[in-house]
């Protein structure tokens, strides 16, 4: 009872980073059309955002987190305007640079740190006991800020004027080019919210994952998963996934072994992928 | 004229098709006879290529059944139906655009032309691709098009084009051919050349049925007219009949799209 | 229609004197290379199979990320044949072909009924679960350190002749055998109506379906006979090195097949020959002589992006398009002139 008690607290430690990533992803696809195949290196900047700052130059942990979320939307940035926007219309190819990109992420982080693992100390020691489960401060937070962030998020796309045009732009682009919305600019604020996303469940996580320069590879397969269980194109539905995925995987490798919680949750994405094969693109097939 | 068969070769009946909430084939009943030329009408968005896409396999049924030759084919794959004689067309230009002209008939010659896979690996099976490509040439001809074998598909001109999509679904040898839209983008002239050409189609023994906008075309072409509105059977019956319907003039002025084509 | 066919005759000669210099060329090359670049032409050799394979699944328009994975199939089925049921090596290889191609048969049936990015993720995530069993399970695969002490081809010990395969040069020389023949029966299957219907379905497959094609049927075939193929190369692979493991069949070196297949580009038959030789070429000489090693997969990446921007046709399409330039400014001045502005 006990184990399976903080089995669920750790597994709503990893709902909440997933969640982040997830929802960036599923930004970035839903207004560019592109499956963001360096989405775990970018997460993998953020957390070396952290051992940078944090780490070797001892700024204080929270701005180094705000730090990681702003330079990794810049990177965002950087790969919209370079790859994406002149492969907008050859998604295949988009995908495809972004592979490239990763690559190149991936060596920078090795120039830059080396390939060995990055040591984070924790920022704080404390933890508190909810019903007798552990949850350590370091968790905890990574839990609030997955709160607060994905809740302005919320609130922003509701009520701004940039959600009716991202929403507009992810639905059908060029009648929303004819409404006067311009798809540029809706794909660079996209581009920044949904790196920036990755960027900072990296930054948060970084003290409790020792980052390496080719830990992006097993976040793009969480990420994966969680996305097309979700349903692709739904921000909720990619909330929702991650905290369904993150139960069902912490919960498996607890109780048999991280190997075969990574084979459950692709068989789980394939399972998906059989029963709705086409996903968003339902209409060009037959039904 | 020919006078059609009385055997029904294509039936749907009770033929229904959703998408979500929307009911765009909705209980739809026809029968269509054998050597008949069988037109579909109907105002823009009445359901008349979905229930294409029903009959020929793209779509399953949502309820009720298609009989092809008296047999059940309701569901069955499109490529299927199409070894069984039952071959449609696309409204637009759909073709295998990368392709020259005689490879397009080439691939519609899918079915004739059967051979191993190791026979195809050495070089066997020259004897019926020979064969494949002779009935293909044969088919150019039959629409005029032999000159233009080596052209790449991009180069033709609409009409040109939209010849070609019916001579590849030709090749294929059907019984029934279903034609979306043959006429559309097309020059008064052009336009008197396929009817002349789906007549003579016809007169080699292939059941057609078409939808088509040119009800001048229509009328003069079909034996018989079904017209459908809302995804539902409106009226049924021959050329002249059809056209003095009032619920078909109503139809049609009731949708303004509907109205400008049935000029 | 005379002078067609002494045309033909004309380019058919042309050809084949072409392909024999090729060959000739490819006989002499081992002896002008050291040891360790002997080592490296080996493995270029099984990676124009590996490429060439993939690029007979794309022609049906679908882009798998788990080529690579089903190279490791070929590559452990045949290890592991040879290893614990002493089949002859030779034999085991073909079997790993077909093992290989078993598995997409099996993979098919979920896999095509997706399609575009569906089919691209789909096709990573059952190389991810295959590369995980692997690593999970130490019998019979060996866990994440692999298989070690693989069985190497056997030495021809006639009393005339005496190949031993532990050579580079006569490993070389058989890899390029089995490649050659491999190339051959793929440029084939192009060639035939099967390859005319993978390209129909590739661009309209609703069109080819509504004359017989069966779309999933090709989709399979396409997809087990690329699969066979990367088999053969897992093969060859396997025995020259010794040894497998999970990571040599990751989605890292899928990147690379990508990179290959893209940068040559896939068009034609020769594009992916070419990506792999020039970059492998560019890779091995270039960046090992400026001591640029670690920089590679940077370089790679680079090459990946920027070729998916400027070069969207591949390598393939440098040399027509460099000709008509190079036509176009022989005749420059008189032809701009013509020209309205
Ligand atoms: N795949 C689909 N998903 C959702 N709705 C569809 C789909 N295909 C057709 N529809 C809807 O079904 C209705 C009937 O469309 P259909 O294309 O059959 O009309 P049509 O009679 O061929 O019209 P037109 O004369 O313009 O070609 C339309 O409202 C259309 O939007
Ligand atoms: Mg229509």
């Amino acid at each position: 009872m006990d184990l399976l008690w903080q089995t669920a607290v750790n597994a709503t430690y990893a709902a909440s980073y997933m969640a982040l990533i997830a929802v960036g992803l599923v930004m970035i696809f839903g207004v560019m059309g592109v499956i963001n195949f360096a989405h775990g290196e970018l997460y993998m900047v953020g957390a070396y955002c952290v051992v940078f700052l944090y780490a070797q130059e001892t700024f204080p942990f929270l701005l180094a987190v705000a730090a990681g979320l702003v330079f990794v939307g810049f990177v965002g940035i950087v790969m919209e305007r370079t790859m994406f926007r002149p492969l907008r219309d050859n998604p295949l190819g988009g995908l495809i640079a972004s592979i490239g990109f990763l690559l190149i992420l991936q060596t920078l982080a090795v120039f830059g740190f080396g390939r060995r693992m990055g040591h984070v100390p924790p920022s704080t020691q404390g933890k508190i006991e909810i019903f007798g489960a552990i949850l350590t401060y370091q968790r905890l937070f990574v839990i609030v800020a997955a709160i607060l962030l994905l809740a302005a998020l919320w609130a922003f796309l509701k009520r701004s004027k940039f959600g009716r045009a991202l929403r507009a732009c992810a639905q059908d682009a060029e009648a929303a080019s004819l409404q006067g919305i311009s798809m540029n600019q809706t794909a660079r604020v996209a581009m920044f919210i949904g790196a920036g996303l990755a960027g900072v469940a990296g930054a948060l996580t970084a003290p409790l994952v020792s980052p390496t320069p080719y830990i992006g590879h097993s976040i793009i397969v969480t990420a994966f998963i969680i996305i097309i269980v979700g349903g692709v194109g739904s921000l909720e539905g990619a909330v929702i996934a991650a905290v369904l995925y993150a139960f069902v995987h912490t919960f498996v490798t607890t109780f048999f072994d991280g190997v075969i919680a990574n084979i459950v949750g692709l068989a789980l994405m394939l399972a998906v992928l059989i029963v709705r094969p086409t996903g968003l693109f339902g209409a060009r097939e037959r039904a | 004229m020919n006078v059609p068969g009385e055997r029904p070769i294509l039936e749907a009946r009770g033929l229904t098709r959703r998408f979500g909430g929307l009911v765009a084939v909705n209980n739809f009943s026809f029968s269509v006879h054998e050597d008949a030329i069988h037109g579909l009408i109907g105002p823009n968005g009445a359901g008349k290529t979905t229930t294409f896409n029903v009959i020929s396999g793209f779509y399953a049924p949502t309820a009720g059944r298609v009989l092809f030759r008296g047999l059940d084919i309701s569901g069955r794959k499109t490529s299927a139906l199409a070894a069984m004689g039952l071959v449609r067309t696309f409204q637009g230009s759909t073709l295998f655009q990368e392709f020259s002209v005689l490879d397009n008939v080439r691939v519609g010659r899918h079915l004739g032309a059967r051979a191993g896979f190791l026979s195809r690996l050495i070089g066997t099976d020259r004897i019926s691709e020979r064969e494949a490509d002779a009935k293909a040439r044969e088919t150019l001809a039959f629409f005029g098009l032999e000159e233009l074998a080596g052209e790449p598909v991009s180069n033709l001109p609409h009409g040109h084009q939209r010849m070609l999509g019916m001579a590849v679904a030709l090749a294929a040898e059907p019984k029934v051919l279903l034609l979306d839209e043959p006429f559309t983008g097309m020059n008064p002239e052009e336009t008197r050349r396929m009817m002349a050409l789906v007549r003579r189609i016809r007169d080699r023994g292939v059941t057609i049925m078409l939808v088509e906008h040119d009800m001048q075309a229509v009328m003069n072409l079909c034996d018989i007219i079904t017209v459908m509105n809302f995804g539902a059977l409106l009226v049924e019956g021959a050329p002249e009949a059809v056209r003095n319907d009032p619920a078909v003039i109503e139809a049609y002025l009731g949708s303004t799209d509907g109205a400008g084509h049935a000029s | 229609m005379q002078a067609a066919g002494t045309g033909g005759l004309v380019r058919r000669t042309a050809w084949r004197l072409r392909l024999v210099f090729l060959f000739a060329m490819l006989a002499a090359l081992p002896y002008l290379l050291s040891y360790s670049q002997q080592e490296i032409a080996v493995l270029l050799v099984i990676n124009v199979l590996l490429v060439c394979s993939y690029r007979l699944l794309t022609l049906t328009g679908e882009w798998s990320l788990g080529h690579v994975v089903i190279m490791g199939v070929g590559a452990y089925a045949s290890a592991l044949l040879a290893k614990q049921f002493g089949v002859p090596v030779p034999l085991s290889m073909l079997l790993g072909g077909c093992m290989a191609a078993a598995t997409a048969a099996l993979l098919s049936f979920p896999l095509f009924r997706m399609k575009g990015f569906y089919f691209l993720i789909g096709s990573f995530a059952a190389g991810e679960i295959i590369r995980l069993i692997w690593k999970r399970f130490t019998d019979p695969f060996g866990g994440p350190k692999g298989l070690k002490r693989i069985d190497p081809f056997p030495d021809i010990e006639a009393s005339f002749l005496s190949v031993d395969f532990y050579e580079p040069v006569n490993y070389y020389f058989l890899a390029l055998a089995v490649v050659s023949v491999s190339l051959f029966v793929l440029y084939r299957i192009e060639r035939s109506r099967i390859g005319l219907t993978f390209h129909a379905i590739h661009w309209q497959d609703r069109l080819a379906e509504s004359v017989g094609v069966d779309t999933f049927r090709y989709r399979t075939l396409a997809f087990v006979i690329a699969s066979f193929f990367a088999g053969i190369a897992g093969g060859l692979y396997a025995h020259y090195v010794g040894a497998v493991n999970p990571t040599r069949f990751s989605v890292d070196q899928m990147v690379y097949v990508l990179v290959w297949a893209i940068v040559g580009g896939t068009a034609t038959f020769h594009g992916p020959i070419l990506g792999v030789v020039v970059l492998t070429v560019i890779n091995e000489i270039v960046l090992r002589a400026l001591g640029l090693d670690t920089a590679r997969p940077l370089i790679y990446g680079a090459i990946l992006i920027l070729s998916v921007l400027y070069l969207p046709n591949g390598l393939e399409s440098l040399g027509p398009r460099l000709q008509a330039r190079w036509r176009r400014w022989r005749g420059g001045p008189a032809a701009a002139g013509r020209e309205p502005a």
